[in-house]
């Protein structure tokens, strides 16, 4: 019997009617006595040595309470990554020399806002100014000036090189030598950022005992505590991160920034509270955005559309510090390597130091650029054999059970299903051509396109694994005590539906506290799309845990064996005899008065790839990656202005294999979202940088969807998992696989309405006019 | 340190409740709203009048927190949105929100609701091109608007089947 009440239902968000009412906290809604306002001042050099820094007459400002630079630090560096090959490159303060407009110079603590921005006025800093790179490809050449050494394990030419990741299966030349077709092409991706409406914020609070109270704006509490702890030179133990309300992150918010380092050094100066709020525009020009890349592919197939070989060279314009940089060109090979079999491929990527600010991971993290680039080329290898874009598609599709190049296996893999039923959807394969096909002279013309794309939901990358506490309280109902994070995802809803179903407890009846380190366990974070994988079983487990107690009490009690007894509104009883039971309240008394004063607590842990010991190689791609894979098939249809070039996203179909959904309102959310997301991909947005400084930064400029600007989204599941009471399940995820097929759709339905081929991401009128040959 | 000028008193109606207070004359509204009198539902996104999740309503109008220097509203009547609390739960508006799916992280929430509460209490049988209008100086990163568009409809339909009971 597999009767879901909660899993798989469009239960309402547990954190909702906070939301709807104003109440929910974000961090900059925090008010501390005493507390102060902190501020920055920043570089406006893009590359120079510093060469003095003067505080005295900041600090002789009343209401100044405090002026910290480089020299008040323990030294300690961090970055996005911390390995051996990678070790961490960031200061939190500029020591020496600063490499980016917008680099951390020093920071004030004072009485009030005003005071803050007077004060940062008055620091000097002597510069001398070095020549600075803007450009990967310049970057990389011999004369570029240094930002920092190339790794020494990067042999060849180039110079600024953080990274590289190479990889490769088969034999590449063999698979272009038995190729019947091979092109090559060059896409190039521009520079996006999350636009997360919270702008990011941070107090902190250093109690006289040396506890470090946090909160700050993040994806996940865990992370912060650690890097927090390793910089300022505290015990972990000490350093505390709790919880805030998070208006949106997008992969924006993971890792160290040096506002949240800067207000809890200020307040262990101060011994006050200090809150630093970032301004929209500081956002905009000197925090972390997503990451263009550059993607070489060339793909030899046969006559039948099979794919042979393909090579990809990727670079990545990573900004003045690695950042994730030498994540994204990982990542990029793996985007690369997950939907289509490729008999032979060879994959090498560069993640490129310039002196721009640095970049992080972005929802989709590498794959929309990845997907472009290869969905668009699939499309016109199959025109030039003469395939349409469906059976190429069908042809190189994986199937459940295959295993992949690095060893993972996709376990049930439901994209052959995606693409099969987002034709049939769509009525693709009968639309695509038409518009071409009829030379209609119409100034309108519609287009459809399909992309694909893959996605993994959990990956070992501190913390690693989940862990959650599930407790029974007296009157029967359940507290939940998680550590993750909701960042507007629903995290807390679904784990609370996991809870709910396994132990048969309506969802408004269990508490949540979450993303504390202090008093909630260990979770792997909302920004490496494990949270309904890893932290729901965790969360499983721990219900589990709980279920087996109260059951072993209730067969103890009523003379029953466990098998025949029955969970239901907070109740046991025995099947078949529905009186013959015991509430849950008097099951957690019966357990505190017989168990030795046990009420019940229950513990879940769980850890993607158990048995592997390190995350895989950002080098050399070896070991595991993942054991969840979502797929997804991807239709647009699109409307051609061939007068003014521009283009409407009319309809956007989404095909997806998620495993199973634990919450479908949720998951629409995610699915609507991405659509909105890639659709300013595609056309709106775009970080304008002149030598390093951003020209554009507000939302004026920087042009975001609004209500204007929504498409129809629609979209199909493939059910491939199922969720059953007390088993491991393996649901997959969909947060952010779903920005990637849809821009190669795009693309691919633009070139279908008016032929014309674009190598290059925003698609802006521009590009279209030109390519109709309406200007130069 | 520079000198600024002096403060003023401000008499103001803030969700039926009458205040007095001493404010800097370039204090925005918003300021005052979350500074003076901790009502921190209203929120920042960008602070130049572009995203809307400051916005709050002016008597019947929406306006932009932001952008509004406090001493501009001298003996003015604001609503927040902790001023919908109802004793018998959410508004109308805000339950079609929460239904509807058209709430993610939030943050933008408090001003679409304000919005819309406004636009329907103007115009109770909107258009979509009115919703639209009604909604275009907000921005959501979340939802793609697709759910927030339901939510506005299934609100104005709740609200003609049972009439105007006073509560949008």
């Amino acid at each position: 019997m597999n009767e879901l009440d909660y899993v798989g239902k469009r239960v309402l968000r547990k954190d909702g009617p906070d939301k709807v009412t104003g109440r929910a906290m974000y961090t900059v809604d925090m008010e501390l006595r005493g507390m102060l306002t902190g501020g920055i001042l920043r570089s406006p050099h893009p590359h120079a040595r510093i060469l003095n820094i003067d505080t005295s007459r900041a600090l002789k400002l009343p209401g100044v309470k405090s002026v910290i630079t480089a020299q008040d630090t323990s030294g300690v560096m961090h970055g996005f990554v911390e390995t051996p090959r990678y070790p961490p490159d960031q200061h939190p303060l500029a020591t020496e020399k600063v490499r980016f407009v917008g680099e951390e110079v020093a920071a004030v603590a004072a009485t009030d806002p005003y005071v803050v921005e007077e004060a940062i006025d008055l620091i000097d800093v002597d510069y001398e100014q070095l020549p600075a790179v803007f450009d990967a490809e310049d970057a990389m050449k011999p004369d570029a000036p240094e930002i920092h050494p190339t790794h020494p394990k990067v042999k060849g030419p180039f110079h600024n090189i953080g990274g590289k990741t190479a990889s490769s299966w088969g034999d590449i030349e063999a698979g272009f030598a038995n190729s019947d077709y091979v092109r090559q092409d060059r896409f190039e991706s521009h520079l996006r950022t999350h636009g997360y409406l919270e702008p990011q914020a941070t107090v902190a609070s250093f109690e006289p005992d040396g506890k470090l109270n946090v909160w700050t704006s993040s994806q996940g509490p865990f992370i912060k505590r650690a890097k927090l702890a390793r910089t300022l030179g505290l015990p972990f133990s000490t350093v505390r991160v709790q919880k805030a309300y998070v208006g949106g992150a997008f992969g924006g918010k993971i890792d160290l920034f040096s506002h949240e380092f800067c207000a809890a050094l200020l307040s262990m100066k101060t011994g006050r509270p200090v809150k630093i709020t970032a301004s929209r525009e500081a956002i905009f020009s000197a925090y972390r955005h997503g990451q263009p890349l550059i993607v070489e592919v060339k793909t030899g197939v046969k006559k039948d559309g099979t794919l042979l070989a393909q090579e990809f060279k990727i670079i990545n314009n990573a900004g003045a510090y690695r950042g994730s940089g030498v994540v994204v060109i990982f990542l990029a090979w793996g985007f690369a390597m997950l939907p289509y079999r490729v008999a032979n491929l060879e994959y090498e990527g560069y993640s490129v130091f310039t002196n721009n600010p640095i970049r992080t991971a972005q929802r989709g993290h590498g794959a929309p650029q990845l997907r472009f680039a290869v969905e668009s080329q699939l499309d016109m290898i199959a025109e030039e054999l003469g395939i349409d874009p469906i059976e190429i598609r069908m042809k190189n599709a994986r199937r459940s059970g295959e295993q992949l190049p690095n060893g993972d296996n996709v376990h049930n893999c439901g994209l052959r299903d995606c693409i099969q039923l987002i034709d049939e959807h769509t009525s693709l394969r009968e639309k695509y051509g038409q518009t071409r096909s009829t030379r209609s002279s119409d100034r309108m013309r519609r287009g459809i396109g399909i992309g694909v794309s893959s996605y993994f939901g959990g990956s070992l990358i501190y913390p690693n694994s989940s862990s959650v506490v599930v407790k029974m309280n007296d009157d029967g109902s359940v507290t939940l005590l998680t550590g993750a994070m909701d960042i507007g995802q629903g995290a807390e809803t679904i784990l609370c539906q996991i809870v709910a179903e396994e132990l048969k407890v309506p969802v408004d009846e269990i508490q949540v506290t979450a993303a504390d380190t202090e008093t909630t366990p260990v979770d792997i974070g909302s920004w490496i799309s494990g949270n309904a994988y890893v932290s729901g079983n965790a969360t499983r487990m721990a219900a589990g845990d709980v279920r087996n107690k109260l059951i072993d009490l209730a067969s103890e009690a009523l003379e029953a064996n466990a098998e025949d007894l029955i969970l239901k509104d907070k109740r046991i009883f025995v099947a078949g005899s529905p009186s013959r039971g015991l509430t849950y309240q008097k099951l957690v008394s019966a357990s505190i008065q017989e168990r030795n004063g046990d009420p019940i607590i229950g513990e879940g842990h769980w850890r993607t790839m158990r048995d592997e010991p390190f995350h895989p190689s950002l080098a050399s791609t070896k070991g595991r990656w993942s054991e969840n894979y979502a797929f997804d098939a991807q239709v647009a249809e699109v409307e051609v202005d061939t007068e003014t070039g521009e283009v409407r996203l009319l309809r956007a179909v989404t095909a997806h294999d998620c495993g199973f959904p634990i919450n479908p309102l949720l998951v629409e959310g995610q699915i609507d979202g991405q659509i909105s997301m890639a659709l300013g991909h595609a056309f709106l947005e775009e970080i304008m940088m002149e030598e390093g400084r951003t020209l554009n930064p507000n939302w004026l400029d920087y042009r975001m969807p609004t209500i204007h600007d929504t498409a129809l989204s629609e979209h199909i599941d493939v059910i491939t998992e199922k969720y059953e009471v007390g088993q491991p399940y393996r649901t997959k995820e969909v947060g952010e696989g779903y920005v990637s097929a849809i821009l190669g759709a795009i693309a691919n339905a633009i070139y279908d309405a008016v032929g014309v081929r674009l190598f290059s991401t925003p698609f802006t009128a521009e590009k279209i006019l030109r390519g109709l040959g309406k200007i130069k | 340190m520079k000198k600024r000028p002096g403060k003023q008193l401000l008499e103001l109606t803030v969700n039926d409740e009458f205040y007095e207070l001493a404010v800097e004359p370039q204090e925005t509204l918003l300021e005052v709203l979350r500074n003076h009198l901790g009502l921190t539902g209203t929120k920042e996104g960008c602070g130049t009048g572009e995203c809307g999740t400051c916005t709050v309503l002016m008597g019947d109008e929406p306006i932009l927190s932001c952008l509004t220097l406090a001493m501009d509203c001298r003996q003015k009547e604001i609503r927040t949105i902790e001023g919908l609390d109802r004793e018998n739960g959410l508004t109308v508006v805000q339950d079609a929100f929460l239904q509807q799916g058209a709430v993610q992280c939030g943050f933008c929430t408090p001003g679409m609701i304000l919005a819309t509460t406004a636009l329907l209490e103007k115009n109770p049988n909107p258009s979509q091109e009115e919703i639209k209008k009604g909604l275009e100086g907000h921005l959501c990163r979340c939802t793609g608007y697709n759910k927030i568009f339901e939510a506005v409809e299934q609100a104005a339909a709740r609200k003609s089947r049972h009439g105007d009971s006073g509560s949008v």
